[in-house]
């Protein structure tokens, strides 16, 4: 099966090109300019639009725009090859990249998106782990000292395994559907007040 | 075909028109009762409905056109200006079926689309002509010299749009969301001479009504709450009248200045009735086409660069003109 995987929801955008398993290609950059990477992928990969047999998009939790620049480019895709999609938790992207790590995503106010039983919107203080628990993702990086403080291993700023990769999203991908079910996880009601995210 | 997608503001549109101007179909959702409760358009909540409307609207727009994506040759999608969050949804869509079909694409002002309202079958509108552009987030007089060429802008706003001081009016006199069409209503049964509220003397061609706004504050202030249900229609008269007669009068100066001969309104507040008995001579497009809508995004489609595969997968939105 051919599919084509990508997550907007963090400050790097991922996608990759997966046939069987087998990984054709896997980029980053940002959520706006990911069809350019799609785009690349596909064709360095020598396979045309019309092969995609699914997608696998990332659901967030993250940036509210970047989850919806996913999920709305996965429903024009979806619409226009006929292609069904499945979502997948860009926490549990995180995750299968970094076995046995505890990611922790960026939620911006000071907050954090981890898992913690479930997805669930936290202050970095809040956050409860093991001694020795390595903590990866965007938030893990930004909360650095917070966390080491309460004796989280954080690899370099540099690791990759802080970076949501969309093989991961495409080995995770189960259930592939009519794009419509395919819903956004926010974790957070908006704000009634006109402030933008 | 073209294929026009909108979602600058509150309302989730897709149309489908002929390259000649025939609308074939023209879908709007809108959101206005989501947001009626806040008395205004929440971005965020905006966006997040536009992300679970895009599809059936797309969906229901060519069904309703009888066709499918075969068919479609453009894809019109309106880049800006607007809320950012709300536009970078239907982008995105825009682009992911423009690539996945390698179409062309066109990035649509808003505003242009506005004025290629008046470019639609069976009444098209052709330039030269003056145009009042009044909406929830605009109010400018524009100078439009060709359907193709970007229109000069003769005045604009200084604070609040004639759309906003509809709401805020609205709000004022404790009546709902959108409040254009709720002072509209009420007025009928108002004095609109009741009250003399001011119209605002700002050089040049620009608006001001914060001014009329903080005028219609302290008449409803002076009130007591009974009265001033009693003199609600009264009020909101004569506060429809003031916004009317600011944007007739500016209208009227500007069309002096240039000498231009023919108007045109479009926009929310073009469907005002007490403006449309205040402009009689002046073009406008049928109701539908006045609020937001695709129909006018893939109408001026037509009249927009388009920018062939591969240019336009990393297009973004942009929130303003400026
Ligand atoms: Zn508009």
């Amino acid at each position: 099966m051919l599919v084509l995987a990508f997550d907007t929801a963090t400050d790097v955008a991922t996608s990759a090109l997966v046939s069987d398993g087998e990984v054709l290609g896997e980029r980053t950059s940002r959520a706006v300019t990911v069809l350019e990477d799609v785009d690349a992928l596909l064709r360095q990969a020598g396979a045309h639009t019309r092969e995609l047999e699914g997608l696998a998009v990332g659901i967030g939790p993250g940036s509210f725009t970047g989850v919806r620049i996913g999920l709305a480019t996965a429903r024009g895709l979806s619409l226009a090859l006929g292609v069904p999609v499945a979502g997948v938790s860009t926490l549990d992207a995180l995750a299968a990249g970094a076995p046995g790590a505890l990611p922790v995503i960026d939620a911006r106010r000071g907050e954090v998106f981890v898992l913690q039983g479930e997805p669930r919107v936290l202050v970095p203080q809040e956050v409860r782990f093991g001694p020795g628990t390595v903590c990866v993702g965007g938030g893990a990086v930004r909360y650095r000292a917070v966390l080491e403080a309460a004796g989280a291993q954080i690899p370099p700023d540099d690791d990759e395994r802080h970076l949501p990769r969309a093989r991961f999203h495409a080995q995770l991908a189960r259930k592939f559907g009519p794009a419509d079910l395919v819903e956004p996880m926010y974790l957070r009601v908006p704000d009634a007040d006109k402030t933008r995210e | 075909m073209i294929l026009g997608l909108e979602s600058s503001c509150d309302e989730t549109a897709a149309a489908v028109i002929t390259p000649d101007g025939r609308i074939l179909s023209n879908v709007v959702s809108s959101q206005a009762d989501l947001h009626a409760r806040y008395g205004g358009v929440v971005p965020e909540v905006a966006s997040r409905r536009h992300l679970e409307l895009v599809t059936p609207v797309l969906q229901e727009s060519l069904a309703e056109a009888e066709t499918s994506l075969d068919d479609v040759e453009l894809i019109g999608v309106t880049a800006g200006p607007g809320l950012i969050g709300a536009l970078l949804v239907g982008v995105a869509a825009a682009k992911a079926i423009a690539w996945a079909r390698r179409l062309p694409l066109a990035a649509v002002d808003h505003l242009q689309g506005h004025v290629a309202s008046l470019y639609l079958e069976p009444d098209p509108v052709e330039p030269p002509f003056l145009c009042l552009l009044a909406s929830g987030g605009h109010t400018l007089l524009l100078d439009v010299q060709g359907r193709g060429d970007k229109a000069r802008v003769l005045g604009t706003t200084l604070d609040d749009a004639a759309g906003e001081a509809f709401d805020k009016g609205a709000r004022l006199l404790g009546l709902g969301y959108p409040g254009g069409a709720e002072i509209d209503r009420i007025a009928r049964e108002g004095d609109p001479r009741a009250y003399e509220f001011p119209v605002a003397r700002v050089p040049g061609l620009d608006f001001s009504f914060s001014g009329l706004k903080t005028a219609l504050l302290h008449a409803v202030k002076e009130l007591p709450p009974e009265e001033l249900e009693r003199r609600r229609a009264d009020l909101a008269a004569s506060y429809q009248r003031a916004i009317v007669r600011a944007l007739v009068e500016r209208t009227r100066q500007a069309a002096e200045q240039t000498g231009a001969t023919r108007f045109a309104v479009v926009g929310g507040v073009a469907a005002n009735s007490e403006l449309r008995v205040s402009l009689p001579e002046a073009a406008a497009a049928p109701l539908a086409l006045c609020t937001d809508n695709a129909a006018m995004i893939a109408s001026a489609a037509r009249f927009t660069r388009t920018i062939p595969y591969p240019g336009y997968l990393g297009l973004d939105a942009y929130a303003s003109t400026a």
